[in-house]
């Protein structure tokens, strides 16, 4: 965890703790700066909450060092093959229970950083780190998606900082792909990492990672824009930007994989209220569109769609034969608020996400 | 090389440093940018670098006068690189000559009025080829490109000399130009934007003061910023400003403006003419311009993807012809793809005013009913196959985007056009504004 100190310089707590039951390193952090009663009480507090074993038992050993964090040495930096283990137990967490998501988030937040801050510091360009720098995407691309479901003060600020790290460990693999690459050579699983930057940026207003994506696609190789992946992003974001709204959840549903689904939630959200809004614009005001049908072309439940039609601020009736229908040219639509609650895809294939 | 006797040699470095100390005593900028330019590969500054390599200490010629020492740094540096280019070693020739540049710019810095600007601007210009060569060497070598980078730095310190208030100060668009080229070589092209607020909102620039053909430049490459960032007016204001305003001889200037304004053009409803296209050999647009107008979505999804495949040459983009030798599609690395990705839209308004106009020869009555049916079966024609779902969709955006103007009565599956101006025109506005 990341601690701050009246100096505001930026702390890592190390612990290292041997654990009977499983064989090696746990956790490793560094507490650099002034060490005090009240960050050790701190420390172990959030060890408890996640240990199952407690601190006290005897054949765990709890030790601290204190390091500046300007003066990291080289023999403080963990190798590849401690980072690949931490980062496993980390991501082993995501699915805890015991917690609330946030609470895991954080957790893993902090530490994934430290990860790459020793990553950065060795300068290492290989598989296994391409593999490390994948997983760590994945963390927070999930994340992104569960937070969504969180309530809280902190939750939107925990999202941005999300987002943040999120942008800045995809350059920094995307990087890796670039450095040292041979002709013609696409890494396993690139073209689903690289899709992902256009799935951020379907909407050119986004600018999560600064660069737009006209200039964005000259840079890729032919292998790469070929790609059964590439293709999938560049078929959504044509129906994105025409708002060919039923093509683009369609695709998403027969094509996505679980991370480019879970980038794209938000775009499904937007897409299905701009259908909404659409349909309540062109449709004959004398033949209200059925409920049913617009659950249909939008791949939700009925139920679903009633719900959305309330969020964009449009009332649903009951036709005269008992179906649900939506009143056409309702002048109160309005855009669903941020963070509006998502809602299943019907027909994404379940297995595929898995 | 040609043989040089020590004398002839010997003849040609004096005559040559006579040349370069006349020139700035008597001001003559002409003659000091035929000594600096380099690229211009002249015989003269051959025969010079073919001396220089045979008398090797030119440096204790420029000692001994003190005309040529009072330029000795300037001048050591430049034969230097002069030497170094002669015989193909471009990183060292690079290096010298950012040395020289250096020297050359505090010299230029103490020269009170304007009148050495275009040999100033000679010197930007090689710096940057000269940095480009040099790239290409390092990798060919196996090594790290990284002169333009350097070269950029650089251009970015004559243009904070150049920015101030007095006569220099119209040279820094030609120097914001030679940075555009720069970054848009490296892909580097969100450094432009600081650039381009020097020259937008410092006072001590007028932009109607710099010469047209730097603002023809400048034009160009920040239309084609705006189009990568799909800001359209903004992108067709630029470029038909560059257009407007370029030399009608340089025809090759011309092609490179239109390839860009013509997917602006056409993404604001306005088509060129077939003559212009052939004119300026812009066959890639051919198919997309006749999909347009015929209404053709299959035309234009082939020409889109036509464009793709077939036509492959070495990528342009700089890191990656130095790195890779990858093939990459026309409208892609031009970034023009998504622009005309979006004309989807226009083409399937052209394509129902087409069903609506062959609808009022044979009935007229209920030519303004589009039945959904009818349009799915076009779209087969077209090879394309798309659900009575879809079409609703399709015909939903057409409507709310007031590309057709009408209503979906969904219960009949059927699109009832407006009697008045069912297909309106953008009329310069981009789609759905």
């Amino acid at each position: 965890m990341y601690l701050a100190t009246e100096a505001m310089t930026i702390l890592r707590v190390e612990i290292l703790l041997t654990c009977p039951s499983s064989s090696e390193l746990a956790l490793l952090c560094v507490l650099s700066g002034k060490e005090s009663q009240e960050n050790a009480c701190v420390i172990s507090q959030c060890l408890r909450g996640f240990m199952e074993t407690p601190l006290n038992h005897p054949q765990i050993s709890l030790s601290r060092r204190t390091l500046s964090a300007a003066d990291v040495q080289a023999s403080d930096v963990r190798p590849l093959s401690v980072l690949e283990e931490t980062l496993s137990y980390l991501l082993s967490l995501l699915d805890s229970r015991e917690h609330p998501f946030e609470v895991v988030h954080d957790f893993i937040f902090d530490r994934t950083r430290s990860i790459r801050q020793d990553l950065s510091i060795q300068n290492l360009a290989s598989e296994g780190v391409i593999h490390l720098y994948e997983e760590i995407v994945k963390f927070h691309v999930i994340s992104r998606q569960r937070l969504q479901g969180c309530s809280g003060t902190s939750i939107s600020s925990m999202h941005h900082l999300n987002m943040e790290q999120l942008a800045k460990t995809l350059t920094t693999l995307y990087n890796i792909y670039d450095a040292n690459r041979k002709p013609d050579y696409i890494y396993e699983n690139e073209a689903e990492f690289r899709s992902l930057y256009v799935l951020l940026h379907l909407n050119t207003s986004s600018g999560v990672m600064g660069e737009p994506l006209s200039l964005w696609f000259r840079k890729l190789t032919s292998n790469l824009i070929k790609s059964k992946e590439m293709c999938f992003v560049r078929k959504l974001l044509r129906s994105y930007r025409n708002g060919n709204y039923r093509s683009f959840l369609r695709t998403t549903a027969s094509e996505a994989t679980y991370l480019q689904y879970c980038i794209s939630e938000p775009h499904i959200r937007e897409m299905r209220s701009f259908a909404v809004e659409c349909i309540n614009n062109v449709c004959y005001k004398l033949q209200p569109y059925p409920l049913l049908r617009l659950s249909h072309n939008l791949m939700m439940k009925e139920m679903d769609v009633e719900s959305l039609c309330h969020e964009c601020g449009l009332e649903i009736r009951t036709d005269s034969d008992g179906s649900i229908v939506l009143p056409t040219k309702q002048t109160n639509f309005c855009r669903p608020k941020e963070g509006f609650r998502n809602y299943d895809l019907i027909g994404i294939e379940v297995e595929r996400l898995l | 090389m040609a043989y040089v006797s020590m004398g002839e040699a010997h003849r040609r470095i004096t005559e040559y440093l006579n040349r370069f100390c006349d020139a700035v005593s008597y001001q003559d900028s002409s003659m000091l940018c035929r000594l600096l330019s380099f690229s211009s590969n002249s015989p003269s500054l051959l025969s010079l670098a073919d001396a220089l390599n045979v008398f090797q200490d030119a440096s204790s010629l420029i000692r001994q006068s003190d005309k040529f020492s009072e330029y000795g740094e300037i001048l050591a540096h430049l034969f230097r690189s002069l030497q170094s280019y002669r015989v193909g070693n471009l990183v060292e020739a690079y290096l010298a000559f950012e040395k020289f540049a250096n020297a050359f710019v505090q010299e230029f810095r103490n020269w009170e009025s304007a009148w050495a600007l275009e040999a100033l601007y000679v010197v930007c210009y090689e710096v940057r080829i000269l940095a480009e060569k040099a790239d290409k060497e390092l990798t060919s070598n196996g090594k790290s490109p990284e002169k333009l980078k350097a070269a950029g730095s650089l251009l970015m310190k004559v243009f904070g000399v150049l920015a101030g208030k007095g006569p220099k100060r119209v040279g820094a668009l030609y120097v914001t130009c030679q940075l555009f080229k720069t970054y848009f070589k490296l892909g580097t092209v969100n450094l432009c934007r600081s650039v381009i607020r020097s020259i937008e909102t410092a006072r001590i620039f007028d932009f109607e003061e710099f010469p047209r053909r730097d603002k023809v430049t400048y034009m160009y490459y920040t239309g084609r910023l705006e189009v990568f960032n799909e800001n359209f007016p903004a992108a067709d204001t630029k470029l038909s400003y560059a257009l407007q305003h370029c030399n009608p001889e340089r025809e090759r200037n011309i092609r490179m403006i239109l390839k860009y304004l013509i997917p602006v053009k056409l993404s604001l409803g306005v088509i060129p003419k077939d003559e212009l296209l052939q004119k300026y050999n812009l066959h890639e647009y051919m198919n997309v311009v006749q999909a347009l107008r015929k209404g053709d979505l299959r035309l234009l999804r082939h020409a889109l993807q036509e464009h793709e495949d077939r036509y492959v040459f070495p990528l342009t983009s700089y890191c990656t012809y130095l790195h890779l030798n990858c093939i990459v599609a026309v409208f892609l690395r031009s970034g023009v793809y998504l622009v005309l990705e979006k004309l989807e839209l226009q083409v399937y308004q052209r394509l129902m005013k087409k069903i609506y106009i062959i609808q009022k020869l044979s009935d007229p009555a209920r030519a303004h009913q589009l039945k959904l049916e009818v349009i799915a079966k076009a779209l087969r024609w077209l090879e394309i196959d798309m659900d009575l779902d879809e079409v609703e969709c399709i015909m939903t955006i057409l409507i709310y985007k007031n590309l057709v103007k009408g209503y979906l009565a969904h219960k009949s599956k059927v699109v009832v056009l407006s009697k008045q101006d069912p297909f309106p025109k953008l009329n310069g506005k981009p789609v759905g504004s």
